[in-house]
């Protein structure tokens, strides 16, 4: 169903005579307000653009006025050269920052860690629709870290992966020395994204599981009839009829790895330890709020919404393309 | 079949194993905020002898989780109403009204989805800096409802279209106005989804970290996640004092997830299969 249609009427097609005789009722009640119902009195005529004026007001204030605000903020200098223009500088010098390019990096190993981020609970999700005992329990037990905030998730995994902390301890029990989780640059990247999937992978897990009630489950029995094993029904039947939700999982995967693991960051590594856990949003607010460049922090924001923009096409075109295979 | 079966139960055995690690992180804070230091010390993992809730309430009183717990109740109970209140009027009218330009908002709504806050924090910080918001219950308020509001809008226009038009027909031949509909037909009958929308926002609003940080920058407005984030410079020694800080934290959202489970899930659900 088309969400609106160029009718210039309010009414919820009404015809002629109810109309008639909802404005004598109306009139009855509430006097002379609504009497002029049949041709729309002006009042009601209004009333759409009055029910969805405060929701667009905000949106647009809010939401879509500041992202042009601050495109062309970023084209404005920081500090003494606060509101000239200075062109391309700020893209410029954000190539040469090195912590900045190392966000830009951990995109990049965000974008590689992403097919397994899907796949765990996507199998998760087989497992459960396919009745494994107990189902019901695993499903509340996974959905029930994504709930949690990214702050409380990420000073719980501070106390479990402190060098001298808990999970230290059970390496040690067993003979294999310390790590250093959070303080090793080639290992803390890779630490925080494990923790911001394993705090997120509920969220995904309960999206496929609606997926797979629109799946006809008649191919499934017929797939169980003729003998195929679990690593057939899914390559064959799973896949192929969930295409558009997996889509939907990578792209909202990808999303959330984008923008929603600040929390984590700023309580388990604050960037560090030598930057290694940049990414564009603790960039941003680094620059914008510790560093007083706002003029940078939107080149960096802006960089941000092209590769959100990229994302998103990609899922139109990934949506798209699984549509057609339905 | 009986392959079926036993190859259904080794699944188990991994499942448990990651439902382990899913709630292990959780009652291992649980323990070590009933624990006193000198217990945590001398061991991690032993299961606490007594209830001690002396953390829990030194947390509470002296490093000032009662307020930051309070700005976060202020802020989020008013973001909510706001956004459900907006939201269902929104989605009535996008769903169930016909005027011009109806799918020109709508579009316009759904745009706001593609605007992260990362990416227009700068200008909004100012802009709520301008109109002295900045710091302030209603500016925190507002950056939350602007946030927070396309999706509501989507949820509430999408769940909205499965109601028949017949039941608009025979209120508004009853007499109703336009608001009067919403007000004695949509607002009662669009409860679940409204119950729904309404706790996954309180989640994210109550979760977030990075708005409040912007939008909050003194101690006396600090929201409670802001509030667990400060705790660690200063407990770093008294690990049981930041465990129950935590704790404190999260027991909220655990109470409602314990008891909403559902609505959460249907919640997230409806997000995806209505796209």
């Amino acid at each position: 169903m088309p969400i609106g249609n160029a009718q210039p009427s309010v009414r919820p097609v009404p015809s002629g005579r109810t109309d008639g005789a909802a404005a004598e009722a109306g009139g009855r009640r509430r006097g002379a307000g609504s009497r002029h119902l049949r041709g729309g009195s002006r009042a009601e005529r209004l009333a759409p653009y009055v029910l969805v004026a405060p929701a667009i007001l905000i949106i647009v204030v809010l939401r879509l006025y500041p992202l042009l605000l601050g495109v062309n903020f970023s084209f404005t200098g920081d500090g003494e050269r606060n509101g000239t223009t200075v062109g391309i500088d700020n893209y410029l010098e954000l190539l040469d920052d090195s912590l900045f390019r190392t966000a830009l990096g951990n995109v990049g190993l965000l974008v590689l860690l992403l097919p397994v981020a899907v796949a765990i609970p996507g199998l998760l999700a087989t497992f459960i629709y396919l009745r494994v005992p107990g189902h019901r329990f695993y499903r509340s037990v996974y959905f029930f870290p994504a709930v949690l905030s990214p702050v409380i998730v990420g000073a719980i995994f501070n106390l479990l992966l402190a060098f001298d902390g808990p999970v230290n301890a059970v390496l040690g029990a067993v003979g294999i020395s310390p790590v250093d989780w959070l303080g090793n640059p080639d290992v803390a990247m890779f630490v925080v994204v494990g923790v911001h999937i394993w705090a997120t992978f509920g969220m995904a897990l309960v999206v496929f599981l609606a997926g797979f009630a629109t799946l006809d489950a008649a191919l499934l029995d017929a797939a169980r009839v003729d003998g195929a094993s679990l690593v057939q029904v899914i390559r064959h039947v799973i896949i192929p009829g969930l295409s558009r939700t997996i889509a939907f999982v990578a792209v909202t995967t990808m999303v959330g790895m984008l923008t929603s693991m600040f929390g984590l960051l700023y309580v388990m590594t604050s960037g560090g330890p030598e930057g290694s856990t940049y990414l564009p949003e603790y960039y941003i607010w680094i620059q914008q709020g510790q560093m007083n460049r706002p003029a940078l922090a939107s080149a960096a924001s802006t960089v941000l919404f092209v590769i959100m923009l990229v994302v998103g096409l990609l899922q139109v075109k990934l949506l798209r393309r699984a549509g057609g295979e339905d | 079949m009986s392959r079926v079966r036993l190859s259904r139960w080794l699944l188990a055995i991994p499942m448990s194993l990651l439902a382990l690690a899913t709630i292990y992180p959780l009652l291992f804070t649980v323990n070590v905020a009933m624990k006193t230091r000198r217990d945590y010390i001398l061991d991690r993992f032993a299961l606490t002898d007594t209830l001690r809730w002396d953390n829990i309430s030194t947390a509470w009183n002296s490093v000032g989780m009662d307020r930051y717990f309070v700005n976060s109740l202020i802020v989020v109970t008013s973001s909510v109403v706001l956004l459900l209140l907006l939201g269902s009027m929104a989605g009535f009218a996008l769903s169930q009204l016909r005027f011009r330009g109806s799918s020109a908002l709508f579009l316009g709504c759904l745009a706001g989805l593609f605007v992260p806050f990362q990416v227009i924090m700068v200008p909004l910080a100012r802009i709520m800096a301008d109109t002295a918001l900045i710091d302030t219950y209603p500016g925190l308020v507002l950056v939350f409802v602007a946030q927070f509001l396309p999706f509501t809008v989507f949820l509430m226009t999408s769940y909205y279209k499965t109601i028949p038009r017949e039941v608009i027909d025979a209120a508004r031949i009853d007499g109703n106005s336009v608001y009067g509909v919403y007000r004695r037909i949509m607002l009662p009958l669009g409860t679940p989804a409204l119950l729904s929308v309404g706790i996954l926002n309180a989640l994210f609003c109550w979760n977030d970290v990075l708005m409040s940080l912007v939008m909050m920058p003194s101690a006396e407005h600090r929201t409670l996640m802001v509030g667990v984030t400060s705790l660690r410079g200063q407990y770093s020694n008294d690990i049981p004092t930041f465990a129950s800080g935590v704790l404190i934290a999260a027991i909220p959202v655990l109470v409602v997830y314990l008891f909403l489970q559902r609505q959460i899930a249907d919640g997230v659900a409806a997000g995806s299969t209505k796209g």
